[in-house]
């Protein structure tokens, strides 16, 4: 029996963190009642996309960053994109611009739906992973699969494919959709619309528990419309900068236990980007479709609790096919679908926000196109000091659970922020046991 | 009305050896129409949906086992302690690296959890080398691809004698 004045010291460890992109693992220690130390470790190997880029031409950017994820492709095409085109003077509206805005719904759809039913919702329905789910609501798996499915086929409608879409070029798109392929899209976007309606009513009822963070918000804003693929990098805190100013603002330091850099605002603060900070800095300009959907969901304009981050995702999954739909409906195929971007000697920066937060990248160009420099900073990398400290406030608010229980809550509060720490290849680590 | 047949590469092309799987099953329907090439399949998850109505699916992965580049066997994904195997949210030990922890095994046990599996499914792998960024498949892996062709048609051909 443990003395109620000196608790013992616990270590929570989880070597393999389940349900989030890539290869990760937790540290906790307590000591006497509080929490000591809180690690996020990140082990996948550095990629060394920002060492491949350089010596490329700045029209290959858009096709090798695509390779970094796979489940956000396009976010990286996106920033890359805007990065070479500010580099190089050009800036892209009109049809090729809502065109962009159309693919990236679609990524935002797919990625979203894939998190919250696969991924997120197990965590408070008591189920091991989406299989014990599927066990226990199979309606509600199949819905977000065919969800999913529609957010897929906007991406390979107007990318090519579905993963790593290869129409995407700087300056606009190789091709643009032929009128009638985009109208296709129409029914599975509406059946989508009309799901995520119900998927959004389905998570607002799952229990939460009572946790808030102090958060410092980082997002796009855009002044016309719900910030996906430009804007100015807007902040909780009244920052107000454009691309250029937030790549300087935002220090990467190396931590030892990690291959992820960490990102502080000025090399001090931890922020957080995302569906959180979106939703905090932009819900405001959601249609009413979406609002008042969110408002009777229980969400107010601000939302601080990290475990009801899925009734935000599922509030932008919802947006997300509206806005699909929309630009379905006003589609005007780009003639000539990209602009011309020659090269230019300079620097360029450009952020969007992936589905998981916002992502920006800068590329230094020489006079021939050739990129000299190229930086890339994920969203991971930005919030994962902030998970950390969720991490740290939820062990400390829940000491009374078992190691197993406090455990499991860890790895829910890394998955609130649906990190992805690593891009995907597809083999099978295979075991073979042999007699 | 014959049963269908799906074939699916798991892998990306663009990934060297991991485009095995794609190069296997693109040869298979090459071949042999009656077998539908459904992928190349980047994202397990995308099986579903994708393999309605068929009653057997033969998929094919380029696996790291440790043997020697370009051996080709059967998995039995319940059994072999596959990375993929992990389900979609288990402990995922090291390596396993399909997108977001669903990997293939994963992708199978939900289809099948939701009633939406084939009835019959093999998944055979072919033993990778190199994984990192380019097209093309190694040496070994390309030799091997007639074996695991082969392999996949007589799959095939028990539920197609005829074909």
């Amino acid at each position: 029996m443990t003395s109620p004045d000196k608790p013992p010291s616990r270590t929570l460890s989880v070597e393999g963190l389940a349900r989030v992109e890539g290869e990760g693992s937790l540290h906790v220690e307590i000591r006497h009642g509080t929490v000591e130390s809180v690690a996020l470790e990140i082990f996948e190997p550095p990629r060394f996309f920002e060492a491949l880029l350089r010596g490329r031409r700045h029209t290959e950017a858009p096709d090798i960053t695509a390779r970094i994820c796979g489940i956000c492709p396009v976010a990286y095409q996106m920033s890359a994109c805007l990065a070479i085109e500010d580099a190089c003077g050009v800036t892209v509206d009109g049809p090729v611009a809502a065109l962009r805005r159309l693919l990236y719904c679609g990524e935002w759809i797919q990625s979203h739906a894939l998190h919250i039913h696969l991924l997120h919702a197990p965590d408070f329905l008591a189920c091991e992973d989406a299989v014990a789910l599927a066990a226990l609501d199979a309606n509600a798996v199949k819905r977000g699969l065919e969800i999913k499915r529609a957010g897929n086929l906007v991406m390979s409608t107007i990318g090519g494919r579905a993963i790593h879409p290869v129409n995407v070029k700087v300056g606009g798109f190789y091709k643009a959709p032929e009128p009638a392929a985009i109208a296709e899209l129409g029914d599975p976007l509406r059946r989508a619309r009309d799901a995520s309606l119900a998927v959004l009513e389905w998570v607002a009822g799952f229990d939460f528990p009572d946790v808030e963070g102090d958060y410092r918000f980082v997002a796009l804003h855009h002044p016309t419309r719900y910030a996906i693929e430009d804007g100015r990098v807007a902040g909780s805190e009244g920052l107000d900068l454009d691309a250029a100013g937030f790549a300087q603002l935002a220090v990467e330091e190396h931590v030892k236990r990690s291959t992820a850099l960490h990102s502080r605002l000025d090399g001090e603060a931890a922020y957080l980007t995302g569906p959180l900070a979106r939703w905090a800095l932009n819900s405001a300009q959601l249609p009413d479709l979406v609002r008042d959907a969110a408002a009777a969901a229980g969400l107010g304009p601000t939302c601080r609790n990290p475990f009801r981050s899925i009734v935000v995702r599922a509030a932008e999954l919802l947006f997300a096919c509206d806005e699909a739909l929309r630009l379905v409906e006003t589609y005007d195929a780009p003639a000539p679908p990209a602009l011309d971007v020659p090269p230019l000697e300079g620097t360029g920066h450009g952020a969007t926000e992936a589905p998981r937060g916002l992502l920006l990248q800068t590329y230094e160009l020489d006079a021939s196109g050739i990129i000299r420099r190229a930086r890339i900073v994920p969203p991971t990398s930005q919030n994962q000091l902030t998970i950390e400290d969720d991490l740290r406030r939820v062990v400390q608010s829940h000491l009374d659970l078992s190691d197993e229980d406090l455990t499991w809550r860890c790895e829910q509060a890394v998955r609130n922020h649906d990190p992805c720490i690593s891009c995907a290849a597809h083999f099978l680590d295979l075991t073979v046991e042999r007699n | 009305m014959r049963p269908s047949v799906v074939v699916a590469g798991v892998g990306s092309p663009y990934r060297l050896d991991d485009g095995a799987g794609p190069a296997v099953a693109s040869a298979v329907a090459a071949r042999l129409p009656a077998a539908v090439d459904i992928g190349p399949i980047a994202e397990p998850l995308d099986l579903l949906g994708r393999w309605d109505g068929a009653e057997l699916a033969v998929l094919v992965d380029a696996t790291r086992s440790g043997s020697p580049p370009g051996t080709v066997q059967i998995i039995d994904l319940d059994r072999s302690g596959t990375g993929a195997g992990t389900g979609t949210g288990g402990r995922a030990p090291s390596g396993t690296t399909s997108t977001h922890g669903v990997g293939l095994a994963g992708a199978i046990r939900l289809a099948r959890a939701l009633e939406e599996a084939p009835p019959r499914i093999v998944v055979v792998g072919i033993e990778g080398e190199r994984f990192g960024d380019g097209e093309g498949l190694s040496p070994a892996v390309r030799a091997s691809v007639a074996e695991a062709v082969r392999l996949v048609l007589s799959f095939v051909e028990e539920v197609h004698p005829c074909a």
